[in-house]
């Protein structure tokens, strides 16, 4: 039987990373390739060894698909690419090529040149790495080699981040990395086409969750802001320029005279006029509002907004605001998991004086999300991973319910096996197709199927369904005819002409809906059988018939002669 | 019918009106209204749909955020998590939860029979219908009040009339008490004051008070008002000193009466509340505040959520302001049918959390919230 495996890479119950393998129509395809941030060893790497115990991985992989920049999804990519060894393509999106090199050199220098590890990726491996990467545009279908296509869509989330769907033959999975279906202030929601998939692959770690509402979550932003500004302090927020920094400058920039707020807003960023450049380039991937507004101006242009000076660090009563996520080691991860004192290279103990707020903007699909990701590309079978199988029983039940489709949930290291049911395309002939129109009846039904003759011929990699003569004419055949002959005896004391006759009567009662013909050259046609009578020499009562039929009517033949064996009923004349 | 500017504008307006009202503002969405919500623990609620047919039973638990009390500003977690969840055949009207176990009593409001559920463990996150108890009536058209008993073995006291009440003791189904009284009032709500002592409200406002030890006749107190087209709610405090313990009653006219438990008949405090459309109405709740003194919430007659202080009512009847509204259902409830605007279904106290609370409403929303009090504002927020 067909079928689709299904694994997603990493042990036990840890959430931190996604690699996922997928084979599917003869093709090994790679799904993200993250870095599980809360190890310091290896195993912050996907264990590869499932692929293969050493060497590189090109021979094991069709290609290797990055869903979005955040390193629990790319972290892994140089060392996967460089150290471990992949020279096949890798696909992406524009937004997430520009990106991820950025974060993954942050995240190196932090690694290397701050923690002083070594057995890491290093700044020149990501440069090649990403010179194997090629940039997909959204709905545009990529042939990956002759049997594998790939085609993105549109996930929210973050800047660039895709949903993926795979092809080979008619086959077809979709990823969707993480997403979100509730637009915010600067990307829009996924979608998707009604491409039913045979799964849909999606991450479930809020799969149980019910997210609170986007406002709240601002609310709560603008709220601690305001008493900030309040009580005569300054806000301070350092965060990714590319991630939520922009979706926060248009909250404050929106909100801020509402709030009747003058104090000053600094802004805290390395990659401002870089920042600037990737949004005015990646404008088509932000959502209508964002590009109505800011299709003059620079991105970074708020009228409360400004760049942020180092010499303001000694004013007093500062809050600092860090939404989301802080790479492990540097100073905001320790500040927010409450550390009061830091250990500063070189200098003594710093007293953590400020007031810390750690709040999540992250845009995830919840329960409902995935339901109506679901209704939106209808797959045949669902697929969660990262989740705890104990605690989704009850999702798989809804989704099984709901949509009448199988909900599986392996975990880390499992490999889950699905079984399709692909259709084979195959193009019928004109002829052929215009000669069953021409028989009539009711329009083909996919539910009453209709036997139908024809010859499949198997050419190259095509499939086409002809007649059977051009077949014949095709392959440069000669038809043969085949025909069976056999005698019944009858004891019939009537004249041979008044014995056709009465096989004629006979027939027509019982073969009601057939072709029966009594000719006037003596003999009795049904279909295409032919049935004669004559009179045994030794005997006249005794008739011989005679029945001839093709090969095409076997069945009918076979059956005429059964019942004419058992003679003529007494009541006809 | 609202531009989506527009009404964006107006939801901006009461959110950014929120930074000073509200402590804390949750806003969630299920994908089924809810008109139950009953406290399952200290931080974990049921829901339940209401559609005609197959409905969903969800265990939800508090936002981490909400509950965290040191390090509070270092928790980023705002979301419900759903703990455990089941499917039920029909609607769920009324849900009770049975006191020290994992087990839930819902009504369908269509008859008066109960069914029985296990909320689930740790390790299956399925709630699972594990029984039934039959009530008098097998088609009944407001259904069943339930009300578990506080302590000792599980039993549930039942009824959708006031001559059906009984009260069953789940493990045998065995019935262990039935109130004698010939009348066929349909109830309200049906409530323990003490472990035997129960309260039974009728729609007509007529008041039973019964102790399930004894089989002598029901305490009754009628109606505050003979008016035959209203219909009576009834919540009654469990204050810690049997003299603290008060009934309020509302009717669907927006009379409010207050009454001491003990002299039910006599005089107490009224009002007529503040409500947006008297007379149109289904689903109302009143409600004590289980920690603030004389503080009572009602909701159901829009999509508001008014919390009064009964310490300024008087004997007669006076039009009161509510101390606070909670207006975010309503505010943010974006019609496209007008003809049925959203109401809230049903809200609740948090048993320790002086001013939380949490509402829901007919789009499915429901809202977490502190509010603050108006009259104490002006000092700085504790951090």
């Amino acid at each position: 039987m067909p079928e689709i495996k299904v694994t997603p890479l990493g042990a036990g119950q840890d959430v931190g990373r996604s690699c996922i393998l997928v084979s599917i129509g003869g093709k090994n395809i790679m799904l993200d390739c993250g870095m599980h941030m809360g190890y310091n060893d290896d195993r912050r790497f996907p264990d590869f060894s499932y692929i293969t115990q050493n060497g590189r991985l090109t021979d094991f992989l069709d290609c290797l698909i990055i869903s979005h920049f955040h390193l629990d999804h790319c972290g892994a990519l140089p060392y996967m690419s460089e150290m471990v060894g992949y020279d096949g393509p890798i696909y992406m999106t524009h937004p997430t090529k520009a990106i991820c090199p950025i974060l993954l050199e942050d995240f190196r220098k932090i690694t290397v040149d701050k923690k002083g590890e070594t057995n890491f990726f290093t700044s020149q491996m990501i440069k090649d790495c990403m010179k194997k990467v090629i940039p997909l545009n959204l709905h545009q279908t990529v042939q990956v080699d002759d049997e594998l296509e790939i085609k993105a869509y549109y996930a929210g989330h973050v800047l660039g981040a895709a949903m993926v769907h795979i092809k080979v033959g008619s086959e077809s999975v979709v990823y969707t990395g993480d997403y979100n279906m509730t637009p915010d202030r600067h990307l829009g929601a996924a979608w998707i086409d009604k491409c039913r998939p045979d799964i849909l692959i999606s991450e479930s770690t809020y799969a149980t969750t019910i997210r609170d509402s986007k406002r709240c979550r601002e609310r709560d932003f603008l709220k601690k802001v305001h008493e900030s500004i309040e009580r005569g302090g300054k806000v301070l927020i350092p965060v990714f320029a590319l991630g939520r920094a922009q979706e926060l400058c248009i909250l404050l920039e929106t909100f801020w005279e509402r709030m009747n707020l003058k104090a000053p807003i600094y802004f805290s960023t390395g990659l401002t006029e870089k920042a600037n450049h990737y949004y005015k380039l990646f404008i088509t991937w932000t959502n209508q509002k964002i590009r109505k507004t800011f299709v003059q101006r620079n991105m970074f242009e708020f009228k409360h907004i400004k760049a942020f000076d180092r010499s303001y660090a000694d004013n007093p009563g500062p809050m600092v605001i860090m939404p989301g996520y802080c790479v492990q080691g540097t100073i905001g991860h320790k500040i927010l998991n409450g550390q009061r004192k830091l250990e500063m290279e070189g200098r003594a103990t710093l007293d953590v004086k400020l007031q810390v707020e750690y709040m999540s903007f992250s845009a995830h699909a919840d329960a409902k999300g995935i339901m109506q990701l679901i209704r939106m590309a209808e797959p045949r079978n669902m697929l969660l991973v990262h989740g705890e199988a104990v605690k989704m029983e009850f999702l798989k039940g809804k989704i099984e319910q709901e949509f009448s489709i199988d909900c599986y949930m392996p975990a880390n290291g499992e490999t889950t096996t699905v079984t399709t049911n692909p259709s084979v395309p195959v193009d019928i002939s004109l002829n052929l197709l215009k000669r069953e129109m021409a028989l009539g009846g009711p329009l083909p039904d996919p539910k009453k199927p209709r036997t139908m003759h024809g010859t499949l011929i198997m050419k190259e990699n095509s499939l086409k369904l002809v007649s059977s003569e051009q077949a014949l004419k095709e392959l440069g055949l000669n038809e043969h005819q085949l025909r069976f002959t056999c005698h019944v005896q009858l004891q019939d004391p009537h004249s041979d002409a008044d014995t056709l006759h009465r096989i004629y009567t006979h027939l027509k009662s019982v073969l009601k809906g057939y072709t029966i013909q009594h000719l006037p050259d003596g003999t009795v046609i049904v279909e295409s059988i032919v049935i004669k009578v004559s009179s045994s020499a030794e005997d006249s009562n005794t008739k011989v018939l005679l029945l001839s039929w093709s090969y095409q009517d076997e069945d009918l033949g076979s059956f005429l002669s059964s019942l004419l064996k058992k003679g003529l009923p007494s009541g006809i004349c | 019918e609202m531009e989506d500017a527009e009404f964006e504008d107006i939801l901006d307006d009461w959110f950014i009106e929120s930074l000073k009202t509200y402590k804390d503002l949750h806003v969630y969405q299920l994908e089924h209204p809810t008109q139950v919500l009953e406290w399952t623990s200290g931080n974990s609620v049921c829901v339940a749909g209401y559609s005609q047919s197959k409905n969903e039973i969800l265990e939800l638990r508090l936002p981490l955020k909400l509950l965290a009390d040191e390090n509070k500003s270092l928790c980023a977690e705002r979301d419900f998590k759903v703990s455990h969840g089941g499917f039920t055949d029909g609607p769920v009207r009324c849900l009770t939860h049975i006191p020290g176990t994992r087990c839930a009593v819902t009504n369908d409001g269509l008859s008066s029979d109960l069914q029985v559920w296990d909320l689930g463990g740790e390790e299956s996150d399925v709630i699972r219908r594990t029984g039934s108890i039959k009530g008098k009536r097998s088609a009944s058209e407001r259904g069943s009040r339930i009300a578990a008993r506080p302590s000792s073995a599980p039993q549930v006291l039942h009824g959708a009339q006031i001559s059906d009440v009984q009260l069953t003791e789940l493990a045998s189904g065995e019935t262990l008490y039935k109130l004698e009284t010939d009348s066929a009032d349909p109830l309200s709500s049906l409530q323990f004051v003490s472990d035997t002592v129960f309260l039974a409200g009728c729609c007509n406002g007529s008041v039973y008070v019964a102790d399930t030890r004894t089989s002598a006749p029901p305490q009754l107190s009628h109606s505050p008002s003979s008016a035959e087209s209203v219909i009576w709610w009834t919540d009654a405090a469990a204050g810690p000193h049997p003299s603290s313990r008060r009934v309020i009653r509302v009717s669907s006219s927006g009379q409010a009466v207050v009454s001491d438990l003990r002299n039910l008949g006599g005089a107490g405090c009224q009002a007529q509340l503040d409500v947006q459309t008297p007379g149109r109405c289904s689903q109302v709740k009143v409600s004590w505040a289980p920690t603030l003194d004389d503080c009572i919430s009602v909701s159901g007659f829009s999509g508001v959520v008014q919390i009064y202080n009964t310490r300024l009512w008087g004997a007669e009847p006076q039009e009161a302001r509510p101390l606070f509204e909670h207006r975010g259902h309503a505010v943010s409830s974006q019609q496209t049918d007008d003809s049925v605007p959203t109401f809230v279904t049903s809200h609740i106290w948090h048993p320790e959390r002086p001013r939380t609370l949490l509402s829901a409403a007919s789009d499915g929303s429901v809202h977490v919230w502190d509010w603050v009090d108006p009259n104490r504002q002006g000092g700085s927020p504790t951090p």
